[in-house]
């Protein structure tokens, strides 16, 4: 009798390791999920993000098109930040260059970084960034304005697309938020506060 | 427990039982697990109704009533309704389903001696309740954890929800997920190699299939929302980024990950409970189930492709056009294998001799409450409806009647069902039938209404609200306290039951219940099926 019930035990155990390692490739996969969706949002531009390249078409078209600006900050970061026009008129596939300024209104030097998007979200891959401050992080004295530009171009093949035919304006979207090493100080002394941040009614 | 230990201590035969510690806190044995998993699932119902109940309370008038201490609470309203929907996902419908009758029905259906790891069922059982106490925990941590269920950042980031609360709330899912996976992982494992000779799996009662099909959906989505916590707890805790934009993290990103977990987790939660309503639509219309091998196989459908659906939450998060097409239609789709389950019911009791006993009058329930709630479904599928839907009572109404009170009536209709063979003791047939009805009007009064409070664009989660919505939230109230009075009525009837129920004989359903636990005496005794019977040969045993 004993021999069956230890071949039984055996593929039991078996059995719950093939388990285990469907629960730690799932595990892995949760992981993997986030490089995964940072790619896919980069190559499909879904969720409004733009795309990246060396220069504009050799051959701007005749098209008018507008592209708005607009700025939001982070309230942890004490920066003024606006966009010098509120907006461009350019060509379909011309180059185009914009404005931002941004002043520190502290006492002491910070670094931030902005996050952007352009909506409708649905034309993030026509919407191509050449050069931008928001590649790499600005850092900014004790009461400093700085103008930061930004060049870019509207690629011509939205007009190809059915489902973005129809735009003829779209709206740039940048976000300043303190360096995250920069917060952690904030969030901590948050933290010592015990209520959460006011929730209303 | 008390009362069910004793029941089975003076039953005689001829097994020993270990003394009551080390019975019902070291136990081993399938049966005495899935008695305990009932009772944690009933405490934490309790508890869970508890809140529902005052969220009730306080929404029965506009204004706030009863969360005015000192400055008027929102927060608090905020921490009820999380830990509500907390404890009844995961402490009362996935404990009473999977641990309760899985543990007891699963080992004597396929007529194996216990689980194939019988400790490790103990660690299981364990873990959830360890889950249990922190989650109870959290709610006395500062200001409690007031994030819903969906726990979505930067509202559970620390800026936020500074404080330890939602860490243990972490901690708590984790260990409710461990046990799960754990229990997930013995099931397979005991369906798969310790079937009795000659049941193959195409002869294997349904509950049993729909056992087999919710552990692979906990082994495949559980994992998934044990990462995205764990991301959420190094994001508050250790300086990662996974949904903070600052540093290039992405909220949404949390979103995809909940409800890749999320959308299955409904069907873990009614699969069994589809299972179940098989068993009992068949043993009372004297029938087998129609259909068989396509209500095994329409599970295993549901299963698949409740995996692929998930954004059909999220339409209103910025999804393109394209994508929003293609998970409508792909929600759209779980609906012809879920028609196959409806039709098979209602083709079983289709010229049978049906007899309304109380759990067949709780299978009828399950099948209006399920449909309600999936026609409403189908409505919330269409992303250009949604988007007017979404976050309204509507939605309320929608996931109560499908998820929530569908799968409560399946535990009621699987408690009368089998309490004969659990405890040895036969129910009161007409209390019950007085319970069902009670609880069918009382939840039909409660959640009917939202339906319109929704439409008229009445947002959930809200403690207070505009006068013009007062008229419905009132009637809900009203269904809200008959369903309590119907819940205790219920453990008036359990307590009855246990202290001086009549004896229940070895089958007491007749030629409708032939599955295996029906083969054995009531209760079923401490050790069944040592020596497993021989199927082959025999029918399907639906
Ligand atoms: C006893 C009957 C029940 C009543 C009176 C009830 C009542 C409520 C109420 C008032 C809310 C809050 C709605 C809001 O403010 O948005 C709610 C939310 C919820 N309920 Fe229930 N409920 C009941 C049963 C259940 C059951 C059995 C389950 C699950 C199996 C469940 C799952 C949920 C979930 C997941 C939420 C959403 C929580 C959130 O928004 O994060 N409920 N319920
Ligand atoms: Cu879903």
């Amino acid at each position: 009798m004993a021999k069956p019930q230890q071949k039984d035990a055996r593929r039991n155990v078996r059995t719950a390791l093939a388990c285990a390692s469907l629960v730690a490739g799932m595990v892995g996969l949760a992981y993997a999920s986030v490089p995964l969706y940072k790619l896919f949002c980069q190559v499909t531009g879904l969720g409004g993000t733009p795309g990246i390249e060396a220069a504009a078409p050799e051959q701007a078209t005749d098209i008018d098109f507008t592209v708005r600006f607009d700025a939001n900050i982070n309230p942890t970061l004490p920066w003024t930040f606006k966009p010098v026009q509120r907006a461009v008129n350019l060509k379909l596939g011309e180059e185009g260059l914009a404005f931002y300024t941004a002043t520190n209104n502290s006492d002491h030097p910070i670094t931030g970084t902005a996050t952007f998007n352009v909506t409708p979200l649905k034309i993030g891959q026509y919407f191509v960034k050449i050069d931008c401050f928001c590649f790499t992080e600005q850092t900014l004295q004790p009461g400093e304005t700085v103008d930061m530009p930004v060049t870019f171009y509207v690629d011509p093949e939205i007009r190809q697309d059915r489902s973005t035919e129809e735009v003829t304006t779209i709206t740039l979207s940048y976000t300043f938020y303190p360096k995250k090493s920069e917060t952690d100080g904030q969030v901590s002394a948050l933290k010592q506060k015990s209520t959460p941040v006011d929730i209303g009614g | 427990m008390a009362n069910a230990a004793d029941a089975h201590a003076h039953d005689d035969h001829g097994d020993h039982y270990p003394g009551f510690f080390s019975r019902w806190f070291c136990s081993t044995n399938h049966k005495d697990i899935g008695t305990v998993y009932m009772f944690v699932s009933m405490f934490a119902a309790l508890v869970g109704g508890g809140m529902s109940w005052f969220m009730r309370l306080e929404l029965a008038e506009p204004g706030l009533q009863y969360l005015t201490g000192g400055a008027p609470d929102m927060q608090f309203y905020n921490v009820l309704l999380t830990a509500h929907g907390f404890l009844m996902v995961f402490f009362v419908v996935m404990p009473a389903l999977i641990g309760g009758f899985g543990n007891w029905f699963v080992p004597l259906m396929i007529g194996a001696p216990d689980m194939a790891f019988p400790r490790m069922n103990n660690i299981s059982l364990w873990l959830l309740i360890a889950g249990l106490a922190l989650l109870l925990i959290s709610a006395f941590v500062g200001s409690g954890v007031g994030t819903g269920w969906t726990v979505y950042p930067p509202l559970s980031s620390s800026i936020y929800h500074p404080g330890a609360a939602v860490d243990f709330g972490i901690l708590s899912l984790h260990l409710a997920g461990a046990s799960s996976i754990l229990g997930a992982i013995n099931f397979i494992v005991t369906i798969f190699n310790m079937r009795a000779p000659g049941m193959t799996l195409h002869k294997m009662p349904l509950f049993v299939w729909s056992i087999l099909v919710t552990a692979f959906l906990l082994l495949l989505a559980l994992p998934v929302l044990a990462g995205a916590l764990t991301m959420l707890l190094t994001d508050r805790n250790f300086g990662t980024a996974f949904f903070d934009p600052a540093a290039g993290g992405d909220p949404v990103l949390w979103q995809h990950l909940f409800w890749f977990f999320g959308h299955p987790e409904v069907y873990i939660i009614i699969l069994p409970a589809f299972g179940l309503i098989s068993q009992i639509v068949s043993t009372f219309s004297k029938k087998p189930v129609f259909g068989y091998l396509g209500m095994a196989y329409a599970m295993v459908a549901i299963g698949v492709v409740g995996f692929v659906v998930w954004a059909h939450h999220m339409y209103t998060v910025g999804l393109d056009v394209d994508t929003r097409a293609y998970f409508t239609a792909a929600t759209l789709v779980i609906a012809v294998p879920t028609g196959v389950k409806i039709f098979s019911w209602l083709a079983t009791m289709w010229g049978g001799s049906i007899e309304f006993k109380t759990p067949m009058l709780y299978a009828f329930g399950f099948i209006f409450l399920f449909v309600m709630g999936g026609v409403t479904g189908v409505t919330l599928a269409n992303s250009s409806a949604d988007l007017v839907f979404h976050d309204t009572y509507f939605v309320v109404a929608h996931f109560h009647y499908v998820m929530a009170i569908a799968a409560i009536f399946a535990m009621f209709a699987g408690w009368y069902y089998w309490i004969g063979k659990m405890s040895g003791k036969q129910y009161n047939e007409t209390l019950g039938k007085i319970q069902f009805w009670m609880f069918f009007v009382g939840v039909n009064i409660l959640f009917f209404p939202q339906h319109f409070a929704g439409l008229a664009g009445m947002p959930r989660r809200i403690p207070d609200y505009p006068d013009a919505y007062a008229g419905w939230n009132y009637v809900s109230s009203v269904g809200a306290l008959i369903t309590a009075v119907g819940t205790m009525l219920f453990f008036w009837i359990l307590y009855r039951t246990y202290a001086a129920g009549t004896k229940a004989e070895q089958n007491p359903w007749g030629e409708g219940a032939t599955t295996l636990e029906w083969h054995v005496p009531s209760p079923a005794p401490f050790h069944t099926f040592e020596d497993q019977p021989d199927m082959s040969g025999k029918q399907p045993a639906e």
